[in-house]
């Protein structure tokens, strides 16, 4: 439905709805300008230091001799997952929290909460749009790495890159959905920032025990890597399916707990 | 923690004097405050103006009625569908990169997807915000912001309106407006208004709750509250002689007090309401004063919940 402008006459108006609301606050903030940059910026820088890290090394370290292995595509493409992995993930993770924590401000809380039938609709249109613009950035990160690397390194096989794509969203989503959770436990944008990122850091330490590693999703985010050497995608299906299950799981007790918080 | 029995609304008959909203033994206890034991009536389409001093438990109740917080036992039984129902709580607050227009639109999208803009536009003119419909509401000021939220609240037509001090941020000018704003809805829907500022509740409330520690001192019309606790004391203001006058007021049997207060003015107490309001038109005919006006003093609201609140302690 498109209806006419009421406030400036000639001017088409878009019905407001809770899907549009999110758009526009990826359009209308710094957000979906912040991911796109990080990753599009990691995406270029990553293949691009992998080539010439021999003589950035040369150049930082004169008088000694440090001679790098000649590099190949998979360092650019691993370059690329190392450094955006990290930023990336932080981003992601802030632009999915404030766009979750609408219990901090009480007014708006109110607003919203007393509007709504149930929680999910606060809150799927919150996560899908955060988890769509992220999968987005980091696709595009990607395309900027492989074409690059293509160019400087010689090309990634495609099976491999779009299989570590594949991983790297999945991974991407499951950290939306600790973020969600963390936002039904904290009230603050930096308290659930805190939260989402202490879990997701903590998983790692997690694998440490042998018999979980293959399961954890946080091994999907170096599988871009290791997709390119002797891995193959059916190495990361457990992750891949606790990462998809785990995200449906924690998105299901997110909402749940906030359809029972006290304002 | 038991959660509150909220009963939903069904459709009442035509000529139903059921209350639009009624809670049964309300209680929510944080350590000693908060709400115990209360049974509120809201009668259909009134102005009810919920009164008491701050941590009176106000916000609490309405909290409770809106779904926002749950009740250790007692129910609310809200005869008004869920959609019709407009909280406006004393802080509203909106995403910032949002117009006006924009905010109040997605309040409609939320409850009454069938309105279109013309009925957001008329939400935005009703509250005075036409011209900044346009605008981002990050720059509003706390009294535009009040009036937003009022305008969410409207856009849905609602039944019932629950505001929680809506006059708190705005300006003499813009707290005229948010009354008569208020007024009148009385007889289109039920409105809630709670206040700490008596003289709002008394222009626009004609039933009243008062509130103190938690507890329901008074329900009821505002109007027989005041009158409950009306002292028989007026302020005459007369032409002329006023030492006449003041003789013939003072030769009364019923009357308790006379004081020449100066500027033709003279304060009278008397022994009854009744005999006061009987006495004093037919003194001043006898000694051919010229009376310019007569009015009960202390009859206002607060005067009513200062008495109230001290007769029960």
């Amino acid at each position: 439905m498109t209806t006419s402008a009421p406030a400036q006459p000639g001017r088409t108006y878009r019905p407001m709805t809770a899907w549009r609301l999110e758009r526009l606050r990826m359009t209308r903030s710094p957000r979906a300008i912040s991911l796109m940059a990080v990753y599009l910026f990691f995406g270029l820088l990553g293949p691009l230091t992998a080539k010439f890290l021999q003589d950035i090394v040369n150049r930082a370290q004169p008088g000694i001799q440090i001679i790098v292995a000649h590099p190949t595509p998979r360092d650019g493409i691993a370059n690329f997952i190392s450094q955006a992995g990290q930023t990336g993930l932080v981003v992601t993770v802030v632009i999915a929290a404030s766009a979750l924590t609408f219990d901090a401000r009480r007014g708006l809380s109110t607003f919203l909460r007393t509007r709504v039938d149930n929680m999910w609709q606060l809150v799927v249109p919150r996560f899908v749009v955060s988890v769509t613009a992220t999968i987005a950035a980091y696709t595009i990160g990607t395309l900027a790495a492989w074409y690059e690397t293509a160019l400087l390194l010689g090309p990634p096989p495609v099976a491999a890159m779009l299989a570590g794509l594949l991983c790297g969203s999945v991974y991407l989503i499951f950290a939306v959905s600790v973020a969600s959770l963390a936002a039904s436990v904290a009230r603050g944008t930096l308290a659930v920032v805190g939260l989402a990122l202490g879990g997701l850091l903590a998983l790692p330490l997690i694998g440490l025990a042998a018999p979980l590693h293959d399961w954890l999703p946080s091994t999907l985010l170096t599988a871009s890597v290791e997709l390119l050497g002797h891995a193959g995608l059916s190495d990361y299906l457990p992750a891949l399916a606790s990462g998809v299950v785990g995200s449906a799981l924690l998105l299901t007790a997110a909402t749940l707990r906030l359809g029972r918080r006290e304002v | 923690m038991a959660a509150t029995l909220m009963r939903p609304a069904s459709a009442s008959p035509p000529g139903d004097d059921s209350p639009a909203i009624a809670t049964f033994g309300l209680t929510r206890d944080y350590g000693g405050t908060g709400l115990f034991d209360v049974d509120l009536r809201v009668p259909r389409n009134c102005v009810y103006g919920l009164v008491g001093p701050n941590g009176a438990g106000k916000t609490t109740m309405l909290s409770i009625i809106t779904g926002m917080r749950h009740s250790d036992r007692g129910a609310v039984e809200v005869a008004v569908p869920r959609p019709r129902v407009a909280v406006c709580p004393d802080v509203p607050e909106f995403d910032g990169w949002l117009t006006a227009f924009e905010v109040v639109d997605l309040a409609r999208s939320f409850v009454a997807q069938e309105r279109t803009s013309r009925d957001v536009l008329d939400a935005l003119v009703a509250t005075g915000l036409s011209d900044a419909a346009s605008k981002r509401v990050g720059g509003f000021s706390r009294g535009m912001t009040q009036r937003l939220g009022l305008a969410c609240a409207m856009v849905g037509d609602p039944l019932l309106l629950i505001l929680d001090e809506p006059t708190s941020a705005l300006d003499p000018a813009g707290r005229a407006d948010v009354l008569a704003l208020v007024a009148r809805l009385r007889g289109r829907c039920t409105v809630i208004f709670s206040s700490h500022i008596l003289a709002d509740v008394q222009r626009v409330a004609d039933h009243v709750g008062i509130l103190r520690a938690g507890r329901m001192m008074y329900q009821g019309p505002t109007r027989e509250l005041i009158d409950t606790y009306l002292q028989p004391r007026w302020l005459l203001r007369v032409a002329g002689d006023i030492a006449a006058v003041l003789a013939a007021i003072q030769a009364q049997p019923w009357v308790t007090r006379v004081q020449d207060t100066g500027g033709g003015e003279l304060q009278i107490e008397a022994v009854s309401l009744e005999a006061g309001e009987r006495g004093i038109p037919a003194a001043l005919a006898d000694c051919g004063a010229r009376q310019v006006s007569c009015e009960p003093m202390a009859a206002d609201l607060e005067s009513a919940f200062l008495a109230l609140t001290r007769d029960k302690p």
